[in-house]
């Protein structure tokens, strides 16, 4: 029986054509297994959201092939997707995308009628996974009466609420407070060890470094090896050195998203403020 | 299964309530017009539906008051006495002219019945019968005419003093007036016929009815229900243009009013609608989600109509007795049936938008 949750084979998104091409994703390859947490990282404009949009079968692929929990995505009719997604993804954004209108609970006991469960068996499931992520006094709170962390606690118990294979998971922690994103990484990495679900994160957010099993860079539409990566000590963004701006301080070079950030920190690192990080090293193919 | 059509619909309470008062309005609309009409048809054939008579005798082919002018010979009322099943039946003289007092003017029927016979007011607020050279008028005419019983007034080319007062003649249209046989047949040098006879009957009124037109020729016999039906479909095929125009106006303001709802309702949740759709709702489920909250504007702006015209209706009865507003079932299933249809073409335009929403929106930043 194979452990693998998710396969991407030779996917190419390719918009417009002529002049007016561009080539949005190009010849990506991925595998993610059960219970494994894989965080995709890369400049804006790489191609994070349109992977994102064709692994949860929301964009269909110029070319390649997408199987998840053993059904071709890219194979599948335009009418029988949405059922599909209902039972397959559990999705988190950055801006959480509650439905206004609905309760906490409603929030989830809807994604739950999608996936064909209704009544009081929905209603008690949509409680149970709420109650389990610490939100039993926020049940019938609308959206716009939680907090940042609240609202992204119920995202995740909407993703999840169908049981589906995958989680996918674009910038979760993008905004949220320090202490609220690491909770909220670490309740991704649990679902993942626990639940026995495979879980792509999108970010920039490099505090998700610590709980994903495999860090990819995504440039240019592509993969790249991601053999040392450095964070900028201004932004905390994850910086590929090649190319990088960078500045050199006591025998140690220091790499920066931007030259924002690198003059930002001449003027405010020079009274030492500033201590500058090592340098990281993933491997982008391997495991932790 | 979470009701996310009504709540989506119902979460911005103000915009939900302006569109279901516009799509009322428009509802009140048609079924206030609806109401006057029917109101108006039924005042026009009262003289019928509170005569004792059982059946109604005209000069053949006649089979109406209203837009007609009928003369049957005097002598048929006696003639129609012999047959079985007659109880009685009188004589009345009908025609019509303006009342005219100080000024001001009425349009009004002029009804001659026999003193002290069954062709006369069925109610006197005030006075009593009239005599010769006297007439009873309605109540609601002389408040708007401002004359009392013992004033004198004008009709035919004569002058009369009311004798008394009856209730419920006077429509949006005209009025009513009573006076003798004999006084109108003076003032219409008429002397040796009627206009109608009325007949009271033992036994199925119909039956009589046939039997009098078999015995007589060349007069027509109507039983109440039949003549009554029949002058209310002669004010209705005279005012069913006009009627058509202001229901099919009503629509198009429901229509437009409903359109608008549901767009700008759509348009503001456009964002929802594509976490939907990513989350698993499929075309079908963002169809019924349009149709549904389509189908409560409606449901709510009926509900709402129908409580307002009712309301309307009593308003409308106190401050002006002669207009009469009747909310009958009928009209009730017309506005209902114009209400979904209307709810049916206004969802197209939102249902296009929100087909095309691309679910893959939600990893777009909203702007």
């Amino acid at each position: 029986m194979t452990n693998t949750a998710l396969t991407a084979k030779q996917l190419d998104k390719i918009y417009g054509e002529g002049t007016t091409e561009v080539h949005a994703v190009r010849d990506v390859d991925l595998e993610v297994q059960v219970g494994e947490v894989v965080l995709i990282m890369g400049p804006s404009g790489s191609g994070k959201t349109t992977l994102l949009s064709m692994l949860g079968a929301m964009l269909r692929p110029s070319s390649g092939q997408i199987v998840v929990d053993g059904n071709d995505m890219t194979a599948i009719s335009e009418s029988r997707l949405p059922k599909l997604r209902a039972a397959t993804f559990g999705f988190v954004f950055q801006d959480f995308n509650l439905l206004g209108a609905l309760t906490a609970l409603e929030n989830v006991e809807f994604a739950l009628n999608l996936g064909g469960v209704t009544g009081h068996q929905a209603h008690q499931r949509a409680e149970e996974l709420l109650t389990g992520l610490g939100l039993t006094d926020r049940l019938s709170f609308r959206p716009d009466k939680l907090s940042g962390g609240e609202k992204q606690r119920v995202a995740i118990a909407r993703a999840l609420a169908n049981q589906p294979p995958v989680i996918l998971a674009d910038e979760p922690t993008a905004n949220l407070d320090s202490k609220i994103g690491h909770e909220i990484a670490r309740l991704l990495r649990r679902i993942a060890t626990e639940e026995k679900r495979a879980v792509v994160i999108v970010s920039h957010d490099t505090r998700l470094r610590d709980v994903a099993d495999r860090i990819l860079w995504l440039e240019d539409g592509a993969f790249r090896e991601l053999h040392t990566m450095a964070t900028d000590p201004i932004c905390g963004m994850s910086v590929d050195p090649q190319g990088a701006p960078h500045r050199e301080i006591e025998e140690e070079t220091v790499y920066f998203c931007s030259t924002a950030c690198r003059d930002e920190f001449a003027t405010a690192g020079s009274d030492g403020r500033h201590a500058a990080p090592p340098m990281q090293t993933e491997d982008g193919s391997g495991g932790r | 299964m979470v009701p996310i059509a009504r709540r989506m619909l119902f979460t911005d309470r103000r915009r939900a309530l302006l569109g279901v008062a516009g799509v009322a309005i428009a509802l009140v609309m048609a079924l206030t017009l609806d109401g006057i009409f029917a109101g108006t048809t039924r005042q026009v054939s009262r003289f019928i539906d509170t005569s004792p008579a059982d059946v109604f005798v005209s000069q053949e082919g006649v089979r109406t008051i209203h837009m007609a002018i009928s003369l049957v010979p005097g002598a048929v009322a006696d003639e129609i006495r012999q047959l079985p099943g007659v109880v009685w039946a009188e004589p009345v003289l009908f025609s019509s002219d303006a009342l005219r007092v100080a000024g001001a003017r009425r349009p009004s029927y002029v009804i001659g019945y026999m003193p002290g016979g069954r062709g006369g007011p069925q109610i006197l607020v005030e006075g009593r019968d009239p005599g010769p050279g006297e007439m009873v008028i309605d109540d609601s005419a002389a408040t708007a005419l401002d004359i009392a019983v013992g004033d004198e007034v004008e009709v035919l080319g004569a002058t009369w003093t009311v004798s008394g007062l009856t209730t419920g003649m006077t429509s949006i249209v005209n009025t009513s007036v009573y006076v003798t046989f004999d006084d109108l047949a003076t003032a219409l040098a008429s002397e040796r016929t009627a206009s109608y006879i009325l007949i009271g009957t033992e036994g199925d009124p119909e039956a009589v009815a046939k039997s009098i037109e078999a015995a007589i020729p060349g007069v027509e016999s109507q039983t109440r229900p039949r003549f009554s039906a029949e002058e209310r479909s002669v004010v209705r095929e005279m005012s069913t243009d006009l009627l058509n125009i202001m229901s099919f106006a009503a629509l198009l303001v429901g229509l437009a009013v409903i359109g608008l709802v549901l767009y700008t309702s759509v348009l503001s949740r456009l964002r929802d609608i594509g976490v939907m759709k990513a989350l698993g709702l499929g075309r079908i489920g963002v169809t019924r989600l349009v149709l549904i909250q389509g189908l409560w504007t409606v449901v709510s702006a009926f509900a709402l109509a129908v409580a307002a015209t009712f309301g309307i209706g009593a308003i409308v009865a106190s401050v002006a007795p002669d207009i009469d507003v009747v909310v009958e079932t009928a009209s009730l299933v017309r506005a209902g049936a114009g209400a979904i249809l209307v709810a049916a073409i206004g969802v197209i335009v939102p249902l296009i938008k929100v087909w095309r929403v691309d679910p893959a929106t939600v990893f777009r930043r909203p702007s």
